[in-house]
């Protein structure tokens, strides 16, 4: 539990997870102007064209997802950084790459006028007369090809980081003690296995990425004819899922690492803790079929298997996670600041949203609920209050823990403001969804209510931005001090080999 | 279905579950007390939590698999179907081989495309989205539908397919003109 996450040796890594984490939180706040201005069209305060509105879901969608991943990946290379001795290089490599995706996205968005959804879902992109340019669609995919590649060279050095201070990738992970029962030596903490499982799983997801966009690049320079739609389409969607998948998880791992400071007790690696981690591995791929639902040329057992798949995921997560998040803050003295507030409303979305998820998740409910906005109604419960919540809230953690804090009394509020704004925002999404509207439709249907939800909607999220705003300034206050702390450490060379810092 | 039903039960358990969250965020201050005895407290209503859930989960499941839409079980819920429709769409249309149906009977939508993915939805006369199936190139999706309620049935696009997505609809009739052969 400790209270610093500076030691004399992880500065450069630190400076990279401010600049993960910074990047990260501008894009997010630039993305969700893009929803808001979403949302004001369904309200009618503000029609958007219809190609506009296109293009703002898709870059929105998009950019989200890579903003928070972002994100993520940065507090967790700073929480690792005590633990395991990350490559610089190889973070700021990674960087590069993912930033220069990120670029090429409204690229080929607002100049390209590219609006095919940030699923892409073949062959989509390359039916021109939908209304892009050929270029646009190109520079899309390779914004992906980017991203993806970032993300790989960011797993690649967390890996080798985990596996070098445990001696093996196996230890890293915890098997000792989920398959041996060992406790000793100390098996490594929640978060360090959370990463290891993370990394992993994200090469793997690299390469489905690659799977996917090779025959879309092949097509589009006519080197290579039409492939099935339904294998592209599971493709992408297990591409997609994982990657979102793959960013909750990561939030949660910071939570681990977060919440003790503020709860005063230890989060301990248990054997059920540690196992359920490396379940990560079958619990973010099973529920994936679930988006084939409605392709019904796929397998019977595809189907069945999507269900019990999502279904099964639920449990760790309620009964692991969060209930061991609630179990050690109940009662605790808990210190209420922005990172624990923001942490317990993320309790609170990441089991509200996932409620969302196994409701549509039930197929036969699937049948009126899929794709109405139902869809992004659960997603964005377990990714505003869920992951996005751990990642900012681990943000500012990092900040205070490093500079000066410059929470207030007012901060605390705002912290409270983005749950409630948050989940008022979020419930209007859930009654048009099942009120039939559908989602990606630039115009609210009759009989929806849905012009007067999103105005509803609207509101909530002036409480939301309102909340952003002042956190942020909270936030860009802090940051240059703790810039600035991370180069008065002193650097010591790397560990000898063998040499754990576990 | 009716979408509200699933709505409802969603509302209760979310708000049960937001219930016992802020049980606990109200009893998070405070003075500190032992953890010892709240973790194994915590590990024995882990244990209670997980019998219930997997035994509610289970019932849900099995309880759904009678209900799923694809055809060899739809078929044997809502009897074999005795009108077919072949239905394509293309941008930005859909194109069914009749738009007049009888009340009452099951209805075979046999459903594809001949460029992107879209999303056949049907509407029911009162609004609602009554069921829907990908239309995908390349591939012949089986859609089982009984109609009961006679009146205009709207079709829209529930898959996003381009700019003029929006646009993508038509209708057809159940019952009236539609129970004459």
């Amino acid at each position: 539990m400790s209270r610093t996450l500076l030691t004399e040796r992880n500065g450069p890594v630190l400076r990279t997870a401010l600049l993960y984490l910074a990047a990260g939180f501008a894009l997010f706040l630039a993305m969700g102007l893009l929803g808001l201005a979403m949302r004001l069209d369904h309200a009618t305060l503000l029609p958007l064209p219809p190609a506009l509105y296109d293009e703002f879901f898709t870059l929105h969608g998009a950019g989200m997802i890579a903003a928070i991943l972002l994100g993520a990946m940065g507090g967790t290379v700073a929480v690792l950084s005590p633990h395991a001795d990350l490559d610089p290089r190889l973070l700021w490599m990674g960087f590069v790459f993912y930033v220069l995706g990120v670029g090429y996205i409204p690229l080929a968005v607002l100049l390209g006028g590219f609006a095919a959804g940030w699923t892409v879902l073949y062959p989509l992109p390359l039916a021109y007369q939908a209304g892009w340019t050929p270029w646009s669609s190109f520079a899309f995919l390779l914004g992906y090809l980017f991203v993806a590649l970032g993300f790989g060279v960011w797993c690649l050095a967390v890996t080798l980081a985990t596996a070098r201070a445990y001696r093996g990738v196996g230890r890293a992970l915890g098997w000792p003690l989920v398959f041996l029962g060992r406790a000793q030596p100390a098996p490594p903490p929640l978060h360090v296995i959370v990463a290891t499982v993370i990394a992993l799983y994200g090469m793997g997801t690299v390469l489905v990425g690659a799977a996917y966009l090779l025959p879309l690049f092949g097509q589009t320079f006519g080197l290579t004819g039409a492939v099935s739609a339904l294998l592209m389409k599971n493709l992408v969607f297990l591409f997609g899922h994982n990657m979102v998948n793959l960013t909750i998880y990561l939030g949660a791992g910071l939570v681990y690492a977060t919440l003790p400071v503020y709860a005063h007790r230890p989060w301990k690696t248990s054997r059920l803790s540690a196992a359920t981690i490396n379940l990560l591995f079958l619990s973010i791929l099973l529920p994936f079929f679930h988006h084939l639902y409605q392709d019904f040329a796929n397998p019977l057992p595809f189907h069945a298997l999507g269900e019990i798949g999502s279904y099964g995921t639920g449990l760790p997560v309620l009964l692991v996670t969060v209930l061991g998040g609630l179990t050690l803050v109940y009662r605790a003295g808990l210190r209420w600041a922005v990172p624990s507030i923001l942490i317990l409303i993320g309790f609170w979305g990441w089991v509200f949203g996932g409620l969302g998820a196994l409701v549509d998740a039930t197929i036969p409910v699937n049948q009126v609920y899929h794709n109405t906005l139902w869809v992004p109604a659960h997603f964005h419960t377990y990714y505003l209050l869920g992951a996005v919540a751990f990642v900012w809230a681990f943000f500012y953690h990092l900040v205070a823990d490093l500079g000066q804090a410059h929470e207030s009394a007012a901060s605390r509020a705002a912290a409270w403001m983005y749950g409630l704004g948050g989940a008022g925002f979020v419930l209007m999404f859930f009654v048009a969804g099942a009120a039939g509207m559908p989602r990606r439709y630039a115009i609210p249907l009759s009989g929806t209510g849905e012009p007067a939800l999103a105005t509803l909607a609207v509101g909530f999220t002036a409480l939301l931005g309102i909340a952003l705003v002042w956190l942020s300034s909270d936030l860009l206050r802090a940051l240059g001090p703790a810039w600035r702390k991370t180069l008065a450490a002193p650097e010591h060379p790397a560990l000898a080999p063998g040499e754990s810092r576990g | 279905m009716n979408p509200w039903g699933p709505f409802a039960v969603f509302l209760v358990v979310g708000g049960a579950w937001t219930v016992a969250w802020a049980l606990v965020v109200l009893r998070a201050s405070g003075p500190p007390h032992l953890y010892e005895p709240i973790y194994q407290a915590s590990g024995r209503l882990r244990r209670l939590l997980f019998g219930a859930t997997v035994g509610v989960l289970l019932v849900v499941l099995l309880a759904s698999v009678g209900w799923f839409p694809y055809p060899p079980v739809a078929a044997a819920r809502l009897g074999p179907p005795s009108v077919r429709v072949a239905v394509t769409a293309q941008m930005w249309q859909w194109t069914l081989s009749r738009t007049a149906l009888p009340a009452g009977a099951t209805v075979e939508f046999d459903v594809t495309s001949r460029d992107v993915n879209h999303g056949f939805a049907i509407y029911g006369p009162s609004g609602r989205l009554v069921a829907q199936v990908q239309a995908m190139p390349g591939y012949t999706n089986r859609l089982l539908v009984h109609f009961t309620d006679p009146g205009q049935y709207l079709v829209r696009c529930l898959e996003y397919c381009g700019i003029p997505h929006i646009g993508m609809a038509t209708a057809f009739q159940v019952g009236g003109r539609g129970d004459r052969p």
